[in-house]
C-alpha cells in the first residue's frame, strides 16, 4: 500500500454528504413511526461488544469482524449485526419482564470487507426482532411488517422470497451421510450455484436415490409449484414442517394486499447460519442484492441461555437509498442576504419566516466570495437592505 | 412479458451459445454475430443482447445491468462474482493446469509461477500447503518457464496443441472449465417466472444433447 492520501477513508467506511444523510434520516423516522404503531420500543446498544459473546454468537464469519484490544487485554468488536446483542439484552433483562417482547433498531453495524474495498463496511440497518414466539402468526406479522415497512418508505417494485431452513435442513439431512456433507450443499446453495450443486453430488459418494432426491431439489426449485411436493421425501416427524409452511402460507395470503409479491423457494438458504425456521428475503428492482432479509431463529437464544421463539428482520439502508427516487425529500431552501446595517432587520424576517417552518440561511452578502456559485444552491434567494427594504 | 438482458462474451463462445439457443427452440433473428454492434435485439423474445469481453460478462451481471449472462467457470473462479450459476451449458470445455518444462520441479528457494488467474492460483497452492510468487501476466503465459521467468505456469489447456509446441509439459490438473449460464440474483427474483420459464426451456435442450 502506497502513502495515504488526505482524503482517503480506511476500506470501506463511507461520508454521507448532507443531501443522503438527509434521506437517511427521513428513512429512519418514517420508519420509527412505522415501527413504533405496531408496539415496538426501540433500543441502543453499545458499538463495541465482547468477542468472546457477540462476537462467536454472531452469525457474522469471523473474518469480516473489526477486532480490538481494550486496555485489560480482552478481545473486543465492532458490532457486526444487531440481532445479536438485541439477544443478549432480552435474554439477561429484558425477557424478565415483557414476554413476547417487540424491539426495534436502527444502528450502525460493521463487517471487515475481504474483496473490493469500496462496498460498504459500516453501514446502517433497520430492523425488528420479536422475541417470545413460536407461533406462525409471529412469522406472518414480521413478514408482513417487513412489506408494509418497504412499501410506507416508497419502494416501489419489491419482491420477497421465503424458503424455511427446518426443512431445508431436514431435507439435506434424510439424504446425506454427514454434517459436513449437508453444510457443503447448504453452501452452495446459499450461492445459488446448482451447477455446483449437481457436480458435488458426484464428489460426495452418495447412494443413487440421494443423488436423485437432491437433484429434484434443484428441478423443484426451478419449475416450483407447491410444497406438498415434498411430503414424500420426510420422515413422519418431520410432516411438521411442512405443515408450518403451509399455515404461514394461508396467513400471508390473508394479510397481504397483494400476495404476489410473496414467492416460496424451497432452496431458500442464507449465509446467516442461525436461522432454524422459516426465513426470507427482499428484493427490489435498482438494486443488485437484496435490501433485507430475515427469518426465525430460535436457536440464537440457547447461546444466551433460553428456551424462546425469535423472529425478525433488517433492512440494508444502504441498498435501500440505491433503490428509492432521489428526491424523497422535499423542501424549499431560502437565502436571506443582508447589507451593511440591514442586520436586525434580516434577522427578524428570518425569524418569522422560520416560525412558518421556512429553512432560512441568513448571510452577510459581502462575506461571500463567489455570490453567484452561491446562490445556486438555494431555491430562493432574497436580499434586505437598510431600513428593511426586501427586493430579489 | 418482461424484457430480458443477456451478456454474452464476444468470439467462440458467442456462436455456440447462440445455436445451443436457436436449437433449443428460441426465436433469434438470423444473422448478427458479423455485425460489430455491441447491443442486438431480438424482439420476438423480448431480449436484449449484450456483447462484452469474456471477463465482463459477470460484472455485467453482478451489477445487474444484465439479467443473464455466459461466462466460462474460469472467470466466474478468479472473480468470485455475486451471481448465481443455474446451469452448466456444456460448451467450450477445456480445463484449467499447471505446466511446465518436462521433468522439473520447482526453485526450492524462490518457486514462482507465472497465470492469467492469479486467485485460482494462489488458492490452488494454498490449499496444497506451498507457498509460491505468483506473477500475474495478460498472454502468452507459455513464455515465462521457456526464458525463466518461473518454474510453472497455471492456465487454461483444451487440447494441449499449445503446450507442446512450445516445449512445456502439463504437469496437475486443477479444475474443469465450461460455460455457465449465470444470473444476477435481484433479477432472478423480481423476473423469476421469465427468468425460471428461460432456463427450464435451456436445460430441456441440453438433456436432449
Amino acid at each position: 500500500m502506497g502513502k495515504i492520501q488526505m482524503f482517503e477513508k480506511p476500506l470501506g467506511m463511507r461520508d454521507s454528504f448532507p443531501e443522503v444523510n438527509e434521506q437517511k434520516e427521513y428513512i429512519r423516522s418514517t420508519a420509527r413511526n412505522f415501527i413504533r404503531n405496531k408496539g415496538y420500543d426501540f433500543i441502543k446498544t453499545p458499538s463495541v461488544e465482547y468477542f468472546e459473546t457477540i462476537g462467536k454468537a454472531s452469525a457474522i464469519d469471523e473474518s469480516s469482524l473489526f477486532k480490538l484490544v481494550d486496555n485489560q487485554g480482552e478481545t473486543l468488536v465492532l458490532r457486526p449485526d444487531m440481532t445479536t446483542p438485541i439477544a443478549r439484552i432480552a435474554a439477561s433483562k429484558l425477557l424478565k419482564e415483557k414476554n413476547p417482547l417487540r424491539l426495534a433498531y436502527y444502528a450502525n453495524v460493521f463487517r471487515a470487507q475481504q474483496r473490493e474495498g469500496g462496498r460498504p463496511a459500516e453501514f446502517e440497518q433497520l430492523g425488528l426482532e420479536l422475541i417470545g414466539d413460536f407461533s406462525a402468526y409471529g412469522d406472518s406479522e414480521i413478514i408482513h411488517t417487513a412489506v408494509e415497512l418497504v412499501k410506507t418508505l416508497g419502494v416501489e417494485r419489491f419482491r420477497i422470497t421465503i424458503g424455511h431452513a427446518g426443512l431445508l435442513t431436514a431435507f439435506l439431512t434424510n439424504n446425506t451421510n454427514t454434517v459436513e456433507q449437508v453444510d457443503t450443499l447448504r453452501q452452495l446453495l446459499v450461492e445459488k450455484n446448482f451447477v455446483g450443486f449437481e457436480q458435488k453430488l458426484d464428489d460426495l459418494g452418495l447412494l443413487e436415490e440421494q443423488k436423485e432426491n437432491l437433484t429434484k431439489l434443484i428441478d423443484y426449485t426451478i419449475d416450483f409449484k407447491t410444497f406438498e411436493n415434498f411430503r414424500p421425501f420426510l420422515t413422519d416427524e418431520q410432516q411438521y414442517l411442512i405443515d408450518q409452511v403451509e399455515q404461514l402460507k394461508r396467513l400471508l395470503k390473508l394479510q397481504l394486499s397483494d400476495p404476489s409479491i410473496v414467492s416460496f423457494d424451497f432452496s431458500l438458504a442464507s449465509h446467516m447460519s442461525y436461522y432454524t425456521g422459516m426465513l426470507f428475503e427482499i428484493y427490489a428492482a435498482g438494486s443488485g442484492f437484496p435490501i433485507g432479509n430475515g427469518g426465525r431463529y430460535d436457536e440464537l437464544f440457547q447461546q444466551f441461555g433460553e428456551q424462546v421463539g425469535a423472529i425478525g428482520f433488517g433492512i440494508r439502508v444502504d441498498r435501500l437509498l440505491e433503490v428509492l427516487r432521489q428526491d424523497i425529500v422535499k423542501e424549499k431552501r431560502t437565502l436571506l442576504l443582508f447589507t451593511e446595517g440591514a442586520y436586525l432587520e434580516a434577522n427578524k424576517l428570518a425569524e418569522e419566516r422560520r416560525n412558518n417552518a421556512e429553512r432560512v440561511t441568513l448571510q452577510y452578502v459581502e462575506g461571500v466570495h463567489d455570490l453567484d456559485a452561491y446562490k445556486q444552491n438555494f431555491d430562493e434567494v432574497l436580499i434586505v437592505s437598510e431600513g428593511g427594504s426586501l427586493h430579489e | 412479458m418482461n424484457e430480458l438482458t443477456i451478456a454474452m462474451p464476444k468470439g467462440r463462445i458467442f456462436e455456440e451459445a447462440y445455436q445451443l439457443f436457436v436449437e433449443a427452440g428460441f426465436d433469434l433473428p438470423q444473422e448478427i454475430s458479423d455485425s460489430r454492434k455491441l447491443i442486438v435485439e431480438a424482439p420476438g423474445e423480448r431480449i436484449q443482447f449484450i456483447l462484452a469481453k469474456p471477463m465482463d460478462v459477470p460484472v455485467y451481471v453482478e451489477h445487474g445491468v444484465a439479467d443473464i449472462g455466459i461466462a466460462g467457470k474460469d472467470v466466474l473462479l478468479e472473480q468470485l462474482r455475486d451471481v448465481h450459476e443455474l446451469l452448466d451449458l456444456h460448451i467450450s470445455n477445456c480445463y484449467i493446469a499447471t505446466a511446465g518444462l518436462p521433468n522439473t520441479t520447482m526453485n526450492e528457494i524462490a518457486p514462482r509461477v507465472a497465470t492469467k488467474y492469479p486467485t485460482i492460483a494462489t488458492n490452488f497452492y494454498k490449499e496444497k500447503g506451498e507457498q509460491v510468487e505468483i506473477i500475474e501476466l495478460n498472454g502468452s503465459i507459455e513464455l515465462a518457464p521457456m526464458i525463466g521467468l518461473a518454474d510453472r505456469i497455471v492456465d487454461i489447456v483444451s487440447t494441449g496443441q499449445t503446450l507442446k509446441e512450445n516445449g512445456l509439459v502439463e504437469y496437475e490438473k486443477i479444475v474443469d472449465i465450461s460455460s455457465r449460464l449465470i444470473v444476477n440474483p435481484v433479477s432472478y427474483r423480481v423476473k423469476s417466472e421469465r427468468i425460471r420459464e428461460f432456463v427450464a426451456q435451456l436445460k430441456k435442450e441440453l438433456i436432449k444433447r
